[in-house]
């Protein structure tokens, strides 16, 4: 059984990557994710300066996931040094997932991550829920292309642009393959608002935040299917993976790569080895052979 | 570790009623809450409490019956503050319990130590130690005889109690650690909470004198259910939230080396 998948110009030993956000502040904890399984591993988005993130609460449960407002909580992208440094030897491709206001905070981040040798950049253009560094420059389709086309042009490795749900997401994704993107990640969460009715408060401390899980994963496998039938690019799924089957959904809606966020808070990192024996029983039982044979197959 | 399941709906809030409130010290109070729903809690686990408008703080409780919980809470900035000013039927919010509480189900001899308000998981070990009918001694390390928390409590749990102080006011007079060193060869386990010097100390007489422990470890609780990424202990990719708040001797030796 083979289920080595190439995401343009990434080999991985299996389609499974950590999604951004989840585990991945510092090289320590990549590194500890990264014995269980995945084939690839995402940062934290990265931004200049430090930021400290937004007060507490920063999740909410929600019958159908989880809605966080985090805060793009990051050490500043000069601590990547390090975090390259210790996960030198870890043997699978690390992505680097990038977060700003202005085309040149991208591009200061993005030809660091190149220097130091990552494998891949994720521009995260969606973040629903830090005014000015997220989803509003995922919207504008001008401005998705300077950023994309600024970093594109001054480095050497894949970069992906992480979309979210965008007013004409089909202008967003045609605009960062204009700059240059090799492929998309989609999706990012989608804003969104708990109430707690005791309290009678909302129960993040920002008010609004990006809710993943389940309830997003019909619009993910949608949104993939849309990018995959139009330009035929590499795509890593996002959104509310919570067992093989829906990996497999993913791959057969077009991504070539599938990310876990919120299922790890509930099934714990061995989820990895779920996911992938699942893959491999189903794959023997529908006679098929290579994984990759099953990118796009729903679209045919 | 971290491989197994977890039930994310304990990331639903509720609530409890303050039925009581104990004045410790001058920066230390105990709330005695009456909850609303059971959820089964160990000692060590810990909940998040939050005060709507401010933050959610996580706080290891220092007694619970399914029913009743106490939570004893050290001033320190300003939702300890908040917390410190809720009187007397006002409800509290919290969610949990989350994380690995101290395991107590090896019949043995327990050396039982907290430091300042990190007593308060110790306690509530100490109450399910006596329902188990295991051997322990309770030791409690403050600043000055006005700072003690659960002295009485634990004599009238019946455990051998001590109480030292670093001015010498009452009990023993010097350092926890220092007292532990004299004592921890009669015992087989121990389980500590407090500042974190106390808690390398203790790791390292207890790797010296080869007894196992259980120690309880605080860092910034933002989640609460590993994936944040904000609670690491030092750099070892562990998570005090989910991995801890309570390690033992086997898993900090492994991760911590010689710190
Ligand atoms: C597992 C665990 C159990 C705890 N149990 C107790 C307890 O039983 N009783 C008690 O009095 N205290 C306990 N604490 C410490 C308590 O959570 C902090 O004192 C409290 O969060 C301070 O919040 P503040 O707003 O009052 O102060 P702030 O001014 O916000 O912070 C004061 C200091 O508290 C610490 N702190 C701040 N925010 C957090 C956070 N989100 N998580 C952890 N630490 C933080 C930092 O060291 C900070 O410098 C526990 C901490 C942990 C991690
Ligand atoms: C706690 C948390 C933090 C996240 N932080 C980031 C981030 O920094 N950058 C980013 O691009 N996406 C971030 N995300 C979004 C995830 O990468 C992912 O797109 C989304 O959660 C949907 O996948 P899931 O349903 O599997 O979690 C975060 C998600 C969660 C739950
Ligand atoms: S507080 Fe988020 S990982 Fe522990």
């Amino acid at each position: 059984m083979d289920l080595r998948v190439r995401l343009g110009k990434l080999e991985l030993r299996n389609p499974i990557i950590l999604a951004s956000g989840i585990l991945g502040l510092s090289g320590s904890q990549l590194r500890r994710v990264g014995e269980y399984g995945f084939g690839g591993l995402t940062t934290k988005s990265y931004t200049i300066e430090a930021r400290r993130g937004y007060d507490t609460p920063i999740l909410a449960y929600v019958k159908c996931g989880l809605l966080n407002a985090v805060g793009l909580e990051n050490p500043g992208y000069r601590e990547l040094a390090r975090v390259r440094e210790s996960l030198k030897d870890v043997g699978i491709p690390i992505i680097v997932s990038i977060a700003g206001s202005k085309v040149d905070e991208f591009t200061t981040i993005a030809s660091y991550v190149d220097e130091l040798g990552f494998n891949a950049i994720e521009l995260n253009l969606s973040c629903p829920h830090v005014e000015g560094m997220g989803l509003e420059l995922g919207d504008d389709p001008n401005y998705v292309y300077k950023i994309v086309s600024g970093v594109s042009s001054i480095v050497s490795i894949p970069v992906y642009v992480k979309i979210g749900l965008h007013r004409d997401i089909m202008a967003t994704v045609g605009k960062s393959l204009d700059g240059g993107a090799e492929g998309i990640t989609a999706i990012n969460t989608i804003r969104a608002l708990a109430i707690d009715v005791y309290a009678r408060k909302p129960v993040l401390s920002n008010v609004y935040g990006g809710l993943s899980g389940p309830a997003i994963h019909p619009i993910a496998v949608r949104i993939v299917y849309d990018i995959y039938r139009e330009y035929g690019i590499p795509i890593i799924g996002v959104g509310g993976v919570s067992s093989w089957d829906d990996v497999i959904e993913f791959i057969l809606a077009g991504a070539s790569a599938v990310g876990v966020g919120t299922v790890i808070a509930s099934k714990g990192l061995d989820v990895v080895r779920e996911i992938l024996d699942g893959i491999k029983t189903y794959m023997m039982d529908e006679g098929f052979k290579e994984l990759s044979e099953l990118i796009g197959y729903a679209n045919k | 570790m971290y491989l197994t399941g977890y039930d994310i709906s304990i990331l639903r809030f509720t609530w409890g009623v303050i039925e009581d409130i104990l004045n410790h010290s001058k920066s230390i109070k105990s709330f005695n809450i009456r909850v609303r729903e059971p959820r089964d809690l160990d000692p060590g686990q810990f909940i998040m409490l939050w005060i709507p408008g401010l933050e959610e703080v996580p706080l290891s409780p220092s007694y619970y019956d399914g029913s009743l919980m106490r939570i004893t809470v050290m001033k320190r900035g300003p939702t300890t503050e908040a917390i410190h000013r809720l009187r007397i039927g006002d409800r509290v919010f919290y969610r949990g319990p989350f994380g690995n509480g101290f395991k107590v189900s090896n019949k043995g001899r327990y050396l039982l130590v907290g430091g300042g308000y990190g007593a308060s998981p110790i306690i509530y070990t100490a109450h399910k130690i006596r329902e188990y009918g295991y051997e322990a001694m309770y030791v409690e390390g403050v600043k000055t005889e006005s700072d003690a928390l659960f002295i009485d409590e634990a004599k009238s749990l019946g455990l051998d109690t001590i109480l030292v102080t670093e001015d010498g006011s009452s009990g023993i007079k010097g350092l926890v650690t220092d007292y532990i060193e004299e004592v921890i060869n009669e015992y087989d386990y121990l389980l500590g909470c407090g500042p974190e010097g106390m808690l390398l100390k203790l790791l390292e007489l207890c790797n010296r004198y080869g007894v196992e422990c259980q120690l309880s470890f605080e860092a910034i609780v933002k989640c609460g259910v590993g994936i944040c990424g904000s609670c690491e202990l030092y750099n070892t990719g562990l998570l005090v939230c989910r991995d801890g708040p309570v390690f033992d001797s086997r898993i900090l030796s492994r991760y911590l080396g010689g710190v």
